[in-house]
């Protein structure tokens, strides 16, 4: 077995053994409700990552979505009481726009994607000041209830918020594996050249990636916007970091074309048990950051695709 | 002196070298022949130090050594000269040939230009090669970068005590007849210090080359020839295991075109520098070559009628519609496929499967909504693997990881079956053996004999000539004749080398 065959194998093996790891130093990491609580806590994080995926595939990525997710969260509460449930088209379309935008700066001005999202974050965390007035803003319980009470609460023990992430993670799956977008997506994921040669819309392709990142980023902003009951321009911090984690660890290198939103339920997962580790061994908060800094550059180092790296003997 | 001992080695689902004997001989040159897929890169990998064998022994001198990686090669003194130069190319000449070991001239931490620049000139005077040491490596011709990376690989020399064993991969892929035979004679002159192993598609140059040659087909070696008796048909026969047709550009399959119906007019097309004022008319099944140098206009031209080229002057017409908007889109929407010369990575996409390669160009015929309708896909794929004999275990197999003439025969299955009528072939059998090329041009009759017209651009001129109906000489852009090449009639290599040139 060499490691090139072991490697598609690799995100899940290692997810079971930090399982094993934390359940054997800490049994009551095994208790159902805990998990479960711990499992819907990282929804608008899964979401997130799951948009991510999209544009890291493509060999992109998306670094605009925590700030996307701040601006959403804005969003949501200030125009709540104006149009209830209908933000969420409002939270949608803004992340829908926000991707592609960074998409179309991406492919028509060449400006590679992480400036170009990078850039497009701080637009959106400006705007996202501007309409807080950099205040925390707070729902109204009532009109929360009546509009999104739904996301949250349980039905026959499953917490809808975790119904919400498998719908997504489904969809997400569905649109990678089933239809020509996604069929589209890997082939420029992994041989763009021979996408242009085959007379795919090469930048429509990756223009729709984004955009399809920044819808996720919305809907998770809108979830977690909803959970706090508020928004603020830096309600979402400290989710980029994650989710990049999440999507490498999970098996989908940055030069793209392999992996896929699978992978990245398994890499938040991954996340999520090392997160739980770190509370347990009492890393303080502070400290947690560095550490998953160093687990994304060791997740980068092993599954990043070195054929692809140019100038390099394969 | 140097020896492999029933060397195997396996690949996921190939069983890639089986039990090879292989030996060197002091101041001997071994020829290495076989069809792609063959064996022999594998062969060259594991004789170089980038591979592992599986199984047996390579003996230096008959002691039992194992390479881990090139480097302890090279230390071992196995050179490699790379096919795809390895020539970094915005390094200066020096640079390069003591790339990874420029310790030698570091005095005082930095290095000392002006001895490196003399040991270099002593390494070009070893392959007769008079230039500057310290100019631009892409200023070189090709030859010359050929020649460059033999004086690097005969750093050896001075490095090394022992024996030199020398791989030459393809080196006279790029080269013109006087380069070759002044590479031969080098390489003979070098014989007295090293021995050498020369790998060429060019069964003529293996010939007159080498003191024997080793046969491989399917993974092992099935025959070893002296020099005196080796017979060309004879150990092409044992490459492909069959006998090769003597008409080998199936000549007499030329059927005369549908001089009624244009698929595509060029009407005086100029596309910035690249190419101006070219016109001429492709009929269905008519085979028209593009012939000229690197740079001639060839390929933009062919770029130009897919769409991913807009012309600056002039009128393009397909199919009777005028082109307004240029993109790969409308080309492949007007029924134009393209096989680019770069087949490893324009051609087919490495990481997707055989029927996710051939479908994607017409995805939408196997969607509905957007929906991909995969088991259509799947049986499109199995239909094209059987009529083009593909060789793959299956359809889930990673194009990435067939043999070049397999790899050829997705991209050719991929347009065909979407219906193109008009097929671009950009270089379509580089690289492929005789048996793969013969594939290939046996496909392009039966194309033409179902009304598809063929723009070609050859790998040789005999190619050219013998392929086409119609052939266009250009020369830097401009066009300078046509000639019509009807059985018995076709232009001779010298009509067309005199307008090129």
């Amino acid at each position: 077995m060499s490691f090139e065959r072991i490697k598609p194998h690799f995100p899940w093996i290692t997810l079971v053994v930090l399982i094993l790891i934390v359940g054997i130093a800490n049994p009551s990491f095994f208790d159902p409700a805990g998990l479960l609580t711990l499992v819907s806590d990282v929804v608008p994080l899964f979401i997130m990552a799951l948009g991510m995926t999209f544009a890291i595939y493509i060999g992109g990525i998306d670094l605009s979505v925590q700030q996307l997710a701040n601006l959403v969260t804005v969003i949501a509460t200030v125009y709540l009481a104006e149009f209830g449930i209908a933000v969420a088209v409002i939270a949608i379309v803004a992340g829908f726009a926000i991707g592609v935008i960074s998409g179309f700066v991406t492919t028509r001005l060449y400006v590679p994607s992480f400036v170009s999202t990078l850039a497009m974050g701080f637009v959106a965390l400006s705007a996202a000041k501007f309409l807080s007035g950099q205040r925390a803003l707070y729902m109204d319980a009532e009109l929360r209830d009546a509009s999104f009470g739904w996301m949250f609460g349980n039905t026959a023990g499953i917490p809808h918020e975790l119904a919400i992430a498998v719908v997504l993670l489904v969809v997400a799956w569905f649109l990678q594996t089933r239809t020509t977008f996604g069929r589209a997506l890997k082939a420029v994921g992994s041989g763009e050249l021979a996408a242009i040669a085959s007379g795919l819309n090469v930048d429509r392709v990756k223009i729709l990636a984004f955009a399809i990142s920044g819808v996720f980023a919305a809907i998770a902003g809108l979830l977690f916007s909803v959970k706090l009951s508020g928004g603020d321009a830096n309600l979402a911090n400290g989710f980029l970091l994650l989710a990049i984690v999440a999507v490498l660890v999970g098996g989908t290198p940055l030069t793209g074309g392999v992996g896929g939103v699978v992978n990245t339920a398994i890499g938040t997962l991954i996340v999520m048990v090392i997160r739980s580790a770190m509370v347990y061994l009492e890393i303080d908060a502070t400290q947690q950051q560095m550490v998953f800094g160093i687990v994304l550059i060791a997740a980068i180092a092993l599954t990043i695709d070195r054929s692809k790296l140019r100038g390099v003997v394969k | 002196m140097y020896e492999l001992r029933q060397v195997d080695k396996h690949f996921p689902g190939v069983h890639a070298l089986k039990a090879v004997d292989f030996k060197v001989n002091r101041h001997e040159i071994v020829g290495l022949v076989g069809e792609n897929g063959a064996g022999k890169s594998t062969l060259m990998k594991v004789i170089y130090g980038a591979y592992q064998p599986d199984g047996g022994d390579v003996l230096i001198d008959g002691t039992v050594v194992r390479f881990q990686n090139p480097r302890m090669a090279m230390d071992h003194g196995i050179g490699m000269v790379f096919q795809e130069q390895s020539l970094i190319l915005n390094l200066t000449v020096m640079e390069n040939i003591f790339l990874g070991y420029e310790q030698q001239f570091v005095k005082l931490g930095v290095i000392d230009w002006k001895a490196m620049s003399e040991a270099a000139r002593r390494q070009l005077a070893k392959v007769k090669l008079d230039i500057d040491p310290a100019m631009t490596t892409s200023d070189l011709s090709f030859a010359q970068r050929q020649l460059v990376e033999l004086a690097k690989v005969l750093t050896l020399e001075e490095r090394i005590d022992g024996d030199l064993v020398i791989l030459l991969d393809e080196p006279t892929s790029v080269l013109a007849q006087e380069e070759v035979e002044l590479l031969f004679s080098l390489v003979r002159d070098l014989t007295k210090r090293a021995s050498f192993i020369f790998v060429s598609h060019r069964m003529e140059e293996v010939l007159e080359l080498s003191d024997r040659i080793y046969v491989m087909k399917d993974g092992a070696v099935v025959d070893v020839v002296a020099h005196d008796g080796a017979d060309k048909d004879a150990i092409q026969h044992k490459m492909v295991g069959r006998d090769v047709d003597k008409e080998y550009y199936r000549e007499q399959k030329q059927k005369p075109y549908d001089e009624d119906k244009v698929l595509v007019r060029f009407d005086g097309v100029s596309s910035g520098n690249r190419y101006t004022d070219i016109s001429f008319a492709l009929h269905p099944g008519e085979v028209l070559c593009l012939v000229g140098t690197e740079g001639s206009g060839r390929e933009a031209i062919l770029r130009t009628i897919f769409g991913l080229e807009t012309p600056t002057k002039g009128q393009v017409t397909i199919k009777g519609e005028t082109i307004s908007r240029f993109t790969a889109q409308n080309g492949v929407k007007l029924g134009v496929g393209y096989t680019p010369r770069e087949r490893k990575i324009e051609g087919i996409v490495a990481g997707m499967n055989v029927y996710e390669n051939m479908t994607l160009s017409q995805m939408g015929n196997y969607a509905s909504a957007g929906v991909l309708k995969v088991n259509e896909e799947k049986s499109l794929a199995r239909t094209w693997i059987e009529r083009l004999g593909i060789k793959t275990p299956d359809v889930y197999k990673d194009c990435g990881g067939l043999s070049g003439g397999n790899q050829q025969k997705v991209v050719l299955a991929k347009w065909r079956s979407a219906g193109a009528d008009i097929m671009l072939l950009d270089h379509p059998t580089r690289g492929l053996d005789i048996g793969a090329k013969e594939d290939v041009y046996e496909m392009i009759r039966e194309m033409c004999a179902a009304g598809v017209g063929v723009v070609l651009v050859a790998d040789t001129l005999e190619e050219a000539i013998g392929l086409s109906h119609t052939i266009i000489v250009l020369k830097d852009g401009a066009f300078q004749k046509r000639f019509d090449g009807k059985p018995g009639s076709k232009p001779s290599l010298y009509d067309l080398v005199h307008h090129m040139i």
